[in-house]
């Protein structure tokens, strides 16, 4: 069968299956005993085993196939979940990583057997399994809510096949099954194999759900008594059934039937709670909802998410089409803008309906560029969901203790925005693993606990996205690093002497510098910051931290909302026109050249209190100013962080929404323009971008 | 039989002329030739590099060979033009020449190669002369001139 087709198809899933794995498997090693996670490591497994088959990769198959196995054993309490299995349980992980990337990149699962890995498992299982004695004994219920419905003992059970463990009970089931214990009847569990070779399914399972019937009352089949009567289900059916019979005759009467291989009957024993009748049925459902939730169903537990995305309606769209429709969107904008233009050249603008139209248009294409913005608006999720596994490798790989808190995760940003951020990231956490937080020893001495604290955190702030990355280690000793930066010939003494502390930390993002006492593994190779420092600025973000030695150190990420369209201010220099992003102008200030005042040879102008730096932008983008040197200064107060600098143009040409345009790879990379719009004259303009200037 | 095949094998050449000199661009780089129109400077980049033009709704740098040549610098005439090369990457480039003459086709045997000569600057640029009854054309080597070089 020819199955490259859904190759794509399979990649997506396998991946949403293996990252599922991967939170799943945190848990697990919190609570080993999680039934809700055990379920979903086994549904998980199983799929992947499904779909690694049908795709005909044998290796991978053969891997899920024994964990999920081991899964099956665990779901029945035959073997438990410790540290070791976990740990294994990571490695499967990441071979199971491997044989995707490898199938991502070759379409072939490559040729890495594994069998250490599926050596271990199958120990697990043999060490454990047929050998009754060491059956664990029923695990306690999730601690959430305490299980009083417990299985009747199982004599010949076969736990694979009893399948209506499956069957998921909702609130009425419930209810009717807490009606008829109190009544003195019994629930059973009931699943009913057909032999292979029948060839009417459907209608022996009509004689069977007649036999039942005749004996009790059938409250939920799996699949739906629809679905059996059209034939839509394999060789197995299962049901839950309320009789006064006891479980043999139950079974003797599907056995009945002909044509019927096997049938599987247990009980579910309902202790009644001897209290006020209300309170009962309340406190039934709610204990027959924790049972069904420990045999596997997707019920949730009110404590924590199940591991299962909610299905949204949703549409997979290639991004290349959504490319295309933010250009068009923009291409309307520039239209739009031209529009507008020539209309006021033409004085249309007092026409008032032709005016009333254009604001309407106006209105239409922001509203478009918004929702078309929206559209390609993905949560940080799918790139920092990954992190808690990194940071739990690193522990183990730094011997060092440390936990990853995480918040924000569904903040969203453009979509070419959250495909680049997860290096820098990364290297943010990296660095705070190893760099700042501190060994276990050194932590207590300080009186910290032991376990180190990692913090990601996101959120909106206006028209941007923070990202913090915070740790509660040693922080940065700004000492160390102006001894190094001096020895590194980075800088002199008397130039350190004059720096601030924030001067010397951002030494930090020069290329080729690291701290780190010792080159290891993890970080301090000197391709750092530096690194993540020039992606985000790529992202025309920018990166600032703060420290305080002892106590941690932050840095922080902030991140424009969208690339592609923002709104400028226009402003003439030297007869050229540029654009400066709304987002970093402060102020506009008339200032007169009696004001200036001059420190280290250099303009400031002291605004308000403040001692602000001026910057001549006809000298820093080489034309002559059209202006003579006895009038006003027209001065844009810009910030970057905490710093402030006054920009000195020839003409302020108001506010627009300008589509961002690369000026391409051609031209050599240079910081202070960040890309070109096209005015709705056809004229470019030329974006500058104020963070290089400062 | 292959080398044979391949000797009358053909190549279509836009002709354009710096001063006196005859140059060929392959067609199949050309994606368009526009007139001169209104360049906007970009400061801080490569001398060579003119600024940026409007094609279309497009953001495209234009670049003057003579100055990447070595050549004096280009003097617009009504006859200039910008020649749009679009290169295999899909990205586009305006190149000003002085005059686009013509377009001639030319046997693959009337193409002989130069030899990179270290000494001269511009042989740099070019892959081959093509002989024509109005004289030789410098076949310009589009991936090699404008292949992208951090500088």
């Amino acid at each position: 069968m020819d199955v490259t087709q859904y190759l794509e198809i399979f990649l997506d899933e396998t991946k949403e299956h293996l990252q599922s794995l991967s939170d799943q498997f945190m848990i697990l090693e919190q609570e080993p005993e999680n039934m809700d996670t055990i379920n979903e490591i086994f549904r998980s497994a199983h799929t992947l085993k499904g779909m690694a088959g049908t795709m005909g990769y044998k290796r991978m198959q053969a891997l899920t196939h024994d964990m999920e196995n081991v899964f099956s054993e665990v779901r029945n309490n035959t073997i438990k979940v410790d540290s070791k299995m976990v740990d294994l349980l990571f490695q499967v992980l990441d071979a199971l990583e491997e044989y995707t990337e490898n199938i991502q990149n070759t379409t072939e699962e490559g040729t890495n057997d594994n069998e250490h890995l599926i050596k271990a498992l199958k120990d697990y299982l043999e060490g454990n399994s047929g050998d009754s004695a060491t059956v664990a004994p029923k695990a306690p219920a999730p601690e959430a809510a305490p299980q009083t419905v417990t299985d009747a003992p199982q004599t010949d059970a076969d736990p694979a096949k009893e399948k209506w463990r499956d069957i998921k009970l909702g609130d009425t089931e419930n209810t009717v099954l807490a009606e008829a214990v109190k009544q003195g009847k019994k629930c059973y569990g009931i699943s009913v194999y057909v032999q292979e070779s029948c060839i009417l399914k459907a209608a022996r399972a009509f004689l069977v759900f007649k036999a039942l019937e005749e004996i009790g009352e059938i409250i939920v089949s799996v699949p739906s008594a629809q679905d059996i009567e059209d034939e839509r289900f394999d060789f197995d059916f299962s049901m839950i059934l309320i009789s006064e019979t006891d479980a043999e005759t139950v079974k003797k009467a599907v056995l009945n039937v002909s044509e019927i291989e096997s049938a599987y009957v247990g009980e579910l024993e309902i202790e009644v709670p001897q209290v006020k009748e209300e309170v009962q049925v309340v406190q039934i459902e709610e204990t027959v909802k924790a049972d069904a939730a420990a045999q596997g169903a997707v019920a949730k537990q009110d404590k924590k998410p199940a591991g299962k995305p909610i299905v949204n309606r949703t549409v997979r769209v290639d991004i290349e089409k959504l490319d295309s429709l933010m250009n068009l969107v923009s291409e309307l904008i520039i239209a739009k803008n031209s529009l507008v233009s020539t209309s006021t050249q033409e004085g249309m603008l007092t026409n008032a309906v032709f005016n009333e139209q254009m604001e309407y248009l106006e209105g239409v294409t922001t509203n478009l560029h918004e929702s078309v913005m929206k559209v390609r608006m993905v949560p940080i999720e799918s790139v920092v969901q990954k992190f808690p596994k990194m940071i739990r490798d690193l522990s183990k790989k730094l011997n060092k203790k440390m936990t990853l808190y995480m918040s924000g995760e569904e903040t969203e940003l453009d979509r070419t925005v959250v495909d680049e951020i997860g290096d820098p990231l990364m290297h943010l956490l990296r660095n705070s693993a190893d760099h700042g937080l501190e060994s276990a020893q050194v932590r207590k001495e300080r009186g910290k606990p032991e376990m180190g604290s990692i913090f990601l955190d996101a959120y909106q702030e206006g028209n941007n996205v923070i990202i913090e990355v915070r740790d509660d280690g040693n922080g940065i000793d700004v000492e160390a690093v102006k001894a190094k930066a001096i020895a590194r010939g980075a800088i002199t003494e008397e130039q350190a002497e004059n720096m601030s502390d924030k001067d010397i930390i951002g030494l930090l993002f020069l290329p080729s510098f690291s701290t780190a006492k010792q080159v290891t593994d993890v970080s301090g190779r000197g391709v750092g910051l530096d690194v993540v420092k020039s992606k985000i600025e790529s992202l025309s973000g920018e990166v600032d931290v703060r420290t305080k030695l002892g106590e941690g150190s932050t840095f922080i990420i902030r991140l424009p909302l969208t690339l592609a369209i923002i709104q400028a201010l226009m402003v003439e220099v030297g007869g050229e026109k540029y654009a400066i992003s709304l987002g970093s102008i402060q102020t506009l200030e008339d200032v007169d050249p009696n004001e200036i005042e001059h420190v280290q040879a250099k303009e400031v102008i002291n605004l308000r209190g403040t001692v602000i730096p001026l910057i001549r932008l006809n000298e820093v983008l080489d034309n002559e100013s059209t202006k003579s040197p006895d009038e006003n200064l027209l001065v844009i107060i810009v910030k970057k962080g905490d710093k402030l600098a006054g920009l000195v143009v020839d003409e302020v040409m108001g506010q627009q929404e300008i589509v961002i345009k690369s000026l391409g790879k051609y031209i050599n990379k240079q910081k202070i323009i960040s890309g070109a719009t096209i005015l709705g004259d056809g004229e470019i303009a030329l974006i500058l971008d104020t963070n290089a200037l400062l | 039989m292959n080398e044979i095949r391949e000797q009358y094998e053909t190549t279509q050449f836009i002709v354009v002329k710096y001063g006196d000199e005859q140059y060929g661009v392959d067609i199949k780089y050309v994606d368009n030739i526009v007139r001169m129109q209104r360049i906007t400077r970009v400061p801080k980049v490569q001398s060579y590099i003119k600024g940026v033009i409007n094609l279309r709704g497009e953001v495209i740098p234009v670049i003057s060979l003579r100055l990447k040549m070595g050549l004096e610098e280009d003097v617009i005439t009504k006859a200039t033009r910008i020649i749009i090369i679009k290169l295999e990457s899909n990205e586009c480039i305006g190149v000003l020449v002085d005059e686009v003459k013509e377009v001639v086709t030319l046997e693959h045997a009337m193409i002989e190669k130069v030899a990179y000569d270290s000494k001269d600057p511009r042989a740099n640029f070019v892959s081959g002369v093509g002989k024509e009854r109005d004289g030789l054309i410098s076949l310009l080597d589009i991936p090699g001139t404008f292949a992208e070089k951090e500088a």
